[in-house]
């Protein structure tokens, strides 16, 4: 008895400190949680959406994408105008902008950003050699020289990697990277930087519209049931990742149709895919590839793995990027994935190998590949006797181009809002040797395959503007459609979700959440 | 005395020439463990999408384009200075990433090490004290099931349960979000005592709170296991009984005899203990988003970080070295049936 009171005691005085101990959130400020940490905030060196959510606060590009996936000046004063070579880009800035070091914006500024992104940005081969050199003839028109034309390189102006940064500011760090601090143009100021925690706070002289908050304090937390529970016990704001687990994904979502909290999607961006390594065998041969293609039930995968919260895709390119919602590959039918392997000389008595791997820290990888194995049990199994095999990311991305893969799933988001970032990446080959790729991105990405007619209609892109342009695209896309070195399996969105006295968040084209909108509606 | 004093400076000289050997062992295994594993850095920093040219360039930048035995001898030739380098990833000071995380993790090793003897002594006593009854048993069981929960297992349990459903306890990290926090160790709990700053030092032991009881709690069961079983075995010992039979007290035998032989053991297990968490409490840093050595430590070797794994490796390797080298001739000191 004296016991149990001394635990009892015990448990209630740990309580009591616990309680007593909770800190206050007096201010207004809003707190986002996602996942992972912030290694650097400096535009040339961000490649992750965490820091590109912040870069967008606390920066402005030249123009941005909206919600429809359109063109916006932001620091231009309009569009950009082409000459009629279309080697020359002529771009108006805005005048009366100033940087949080109080330093104008102007045409020099820009240039320098763009001319240290060249130098030593970490993704710099995004622009390719595209651009030939810059140059500010007055102090607000910047003037782009191409060194052939490039219909992409709008879209590539909405890059938060190009948000200009003060030269003042960043005169020592022309050549090197300035990690833990940011001055640019935005709404927002950086205040408190480290890896785990940022703190912004609103730019009272900005130019445009004023945040509606006080600011945001930021948090990484580094795994999906933390957020998810930060989240449900109301210890943040907003949550804004792709690194949720699919149930957990699944139970916010259902939280929000119960309003419980409301939930923001992006534009779908990020696809998932099967890579076919289409230069030695069995995925050399067309029957095969589109057999397998006709043996994946997108449906069902994203029925099991994401509760229908990914879309099935039959695309490479997203829809927000084109002019067509045709789907181009192949539908789900077993029975003609078997007369295909009849005849190529299976399913009598022998059956085709088909190893899949996929990446063994992406839980969704896993359970895709399960799915494709039991679905094939059930209906191919005197065809196809399939393996499946897990290895980390990093060992996948950098076996990928050696060939070490028959079929490998991962998934893909373009780097810059435009059809182009989807299907040169997958899909371009600059050394081209009897139809199979020898030197080239379709080598990066595990396919190995080439095209010479898809290679000419990249270049004839180039110099095509507006539907023509996106016409000339859809092509590349059919002709990949047809020959299958890629089966597209899913497309996904960037989620966020806010408690209810949040607004709810609400994204750009690039998938980017408008912090500055995000307002406390019910204090 | 003196002769004995000579021999501990001897044993201990041994131990310390034998440092630099293990350090070395350790730093070569590092790297061409490092080089053998498949991926490659640059294809993390540039991701799957970038040309060769880009690969080649960047590869030139961090020096990983030199021969291997190149490599080798310039990172020996650094260790030696004292130059962990520079990370790949973030381009900043390995030193420095290890000197801003290593605190966090020291911090939280030290106060689950005190939160299990808390909790496992006097549960040790307590069996001791009700031997072969309902309690003892109780106790027992105890601490053979802290032992078997898995760590990451019983660490989401208590977030689950402290930290979502009762909400008493914040989810992960090490300061309140909302603010800011002063360094000047890096200790949190020794930074708010030297700057006098009270609502600091409760929020760092109210974010210190849940991870490090829930590990001293798994924890706690090897402290109390081993208080009992040594002081049982120290009671039945002949000195014991001969200074019962020259009748001295209980509480003086227990005191002066019994308890301070019992307790040797537990110097190396905390040793051991201390050691093994030095380099951080892996998957209690990951649940509770702590950001400790062995954070980052996982997120370089997923990002393939060359240099700032080797240069975590080799700095956890000498703390751990050097811990245990202390254990040993703390052991030596006390205990003179050790023969050096």
């Amino acid at each position: 008895m004296q016991n149990k009171l001394l635990i009892y005691s015990f448990i209630c005085f740990l309580s009591l400190i616990q309680f007593s101990c909770v800190p206050k959130n007096n201010s207004k400020k809003i707190i986002v949680a996602s996942s992972g940490k912030v290694e650097s905030l400096d535009p040339a060196k961000a490649t992750k959406l965490k820091s590109f959510q912040l870069l967008a606060s606390l920066g402005d590009t030249l123009y941005v994408l909206n919600s429809e996936g359109k063109l916006q000046p932001q620091l231009a004063l309009g569009m950009p105008i082409i000459s009629d070579d279309k080697l020359k880009i002529t771009i108006n800035l805005k005048e009366d902008i100033y940087f949080h070091d109080g330093t104008q914006f102007d045409a020099e500024a820009m240039k320098f950003s763009i001319d240290r992104f060249r130098r030593i940005g970490e993704h710099k081969y995004i622009l390719g050699n595209k651009i030939n050199y810059i140059e500010a003839p007055s102090k607000f028109k910047l003037v782009i020289i191409l060194n052939k034309p490039s219909s992409s390189i709008n879209a590539l102006l909405t890059s938060i990697n190009l948000t200009p940064i003060s030269p003042t500011f960043y005169k020592d760090y022309s050549n090197k990277f300035l990690n833990d601090n940011f001055i640019g143009t935005g709404k927002y100021i950086l205040k408190d930087f480290s890896n785990e925690k940022q703190l912004i706070e609103p730019n009272t002289n900005y130019w445009g519209d004023k945040p509606k908050n006080d600011g945001i304090n930021f948090i990484g937390y580094e795994n999906s049931s933390s957020l998810y529970g930060a989240l449900k016990s109301k210890q943040i704001d907003v949550l804004l990742s792709n690194s949720i687990e699919d149930i957990q994904r699944y139970e916010l979502n259902l939280s929000s149709k119960e309003k419980n909290i409301r939930e923001g999607v992006a534009p779908e961006t990020q696809i998932t895919f099967i890579s076919l390594r289409t230069n030695s065998y069995p995925f050399d041969s067309l029957n095969i590839r589109l057999a397998i293609s006709k043996s994946i039930n997108r449906k069902l995968i994203s029925e099991k793995v994401s509760y229908n919260l990914r879309k099935p895709l039959r695309n490479i390119v997203p829809l927000i990027f084109k002019n067509s919602n045709q789907d181009l590959w192949p539908e789900y039918s077993p029975k003609e994935a078997r007369i295909l392997l009849e005849k190529e000389g299976f399913c009598d008595g022998k059956k085709l190998k088909f190893p899949l791997t996929y990446r063994s820290n992406v839980p969704s990888d896993k359970l895709i590949a399960l799915i494709i194995q039991e679905d094939i049990k059930n209906n191919l199994s005197d065809c196809i006797s399939m393996d499946i095999d897990g290895v980390e990311s990093a060992t996948m991305y950098d076996n990928l181009s050696k060939g070490e893969y028959p079929a490998a799933i991962y998934d893909w988001t373009g780097q810059y809002p435009d059809p182009e970032a989807y299907l040169k990446p997958l899909l371009s080959c600059s050394e081209i040797v009897e139809n199979t790729c020898k030197e080239g991105e379709s080598v990066y990405s595990g396919s190995f395959w080439a095209s010479k007619k898809v290679e000419n209609l990249f270049q004839e892109s180039d110099s095509l503007v507006g539907n023509y342009r996106l016409d000339n695209l859809l092509k590349i896309e059919k002709i990949a459609s047809e020959s299958i070195p890629y089966i597209p399996i899913w497309i996904s969105s960037q989620k966020a979700w806010s408690q209810n006295k949040i607004s709810k968040p609400i994204f750009n084209g690039s998938g980017i959440i408008s912090l500055s909108d995000l307002e406390l509606i019910n204090e | 005395m003196s002769r004995n004093l000579n021999k501990l400076f001897n044993y201990s000289l041994l131990k310390i020439l034998l440092i630099p050997l293990v350090l070395w062992i350790i730093s070569s295994l590092v790297f061409i463990l490092l080089r053998v594993a498949p991926g490659d850095p640059v294809d993390v920093i540039l991701g799957s999408g970038a040309n060769e040219i880009s690969r080649e360039i960047l590869r030139a930048q961090l020096g990983l384009n030199e021969s291997l035995i190149n490599q080798y001898f310039s990172y020996i030739n650094d260790i030696l200075h004292f130059n962990f380098g520079l990370s790949l990833r973030t381009q900043e000071p390995v030193l420095n990433i290890i000197l801003k995380s290593l605190p966090a993790s020291l911090e939280l090793s030290f106060f689950s090490i005190l939160s299990a003897m808390l909790i496992g002594f006097p549960l040790g006593f307590l069996g001791l004290r009700n031997k072969g009854e309902r309690t003892d048993y109780i106790v027992r069981i105890f601490g053979i099931a802290t032992y078997a929960i898995p760590p990451f297992w019983g660490a989401m349990i208590a977030q689950l349960l402290f930290s979502v459903y009762f909400n008493i306890s914040p989810i992960g990290g090490r300061f309140p979000i909302f603010q800011q926090q002063t360094q000047i160790t890096g200790f949190l709990v020794l930074d708010s005592i030297l700057s006098n700053n009270i609502i600091a030092l409760k929020d760092s032991l109210y974010h210190l709170a849940l991870p490090s009881i829930t590990l001293g709690f798994l924890l706690s069961g090897i402290f109390s296991r081993s208080l009992r079983v040594n002081l049982d075995n120290t009671l039945k010992s002949d000195y014991v009984n001969a200074a019962k039979c020259r009748g001295i007290s209980k509480k003086k035998i227990f005191l002066n005899h019994a308890l301070p032989n019992a307790l040797l053991p537990i110097v190396t297990i905390s040793g051991l203990t201390i050691a093994s968490l030095a380099g951080g409490a892996l998957l209690f840093e990951v649940i509770f988003s702590w950001p400790g050595i062995a954070l980052r430590l996982n997120e370089a070797i997923s990002q393939r970080d060359y240099t700032l794994v080797q240069g975590i490796v080799i700095f956890t390797s000498m703390l751990i070295v050097s811990l245990n080298l202390f254990v040993d001739i703390l052991i030596a000191y006390l205990d003179p049936r050790i023969e050096y």
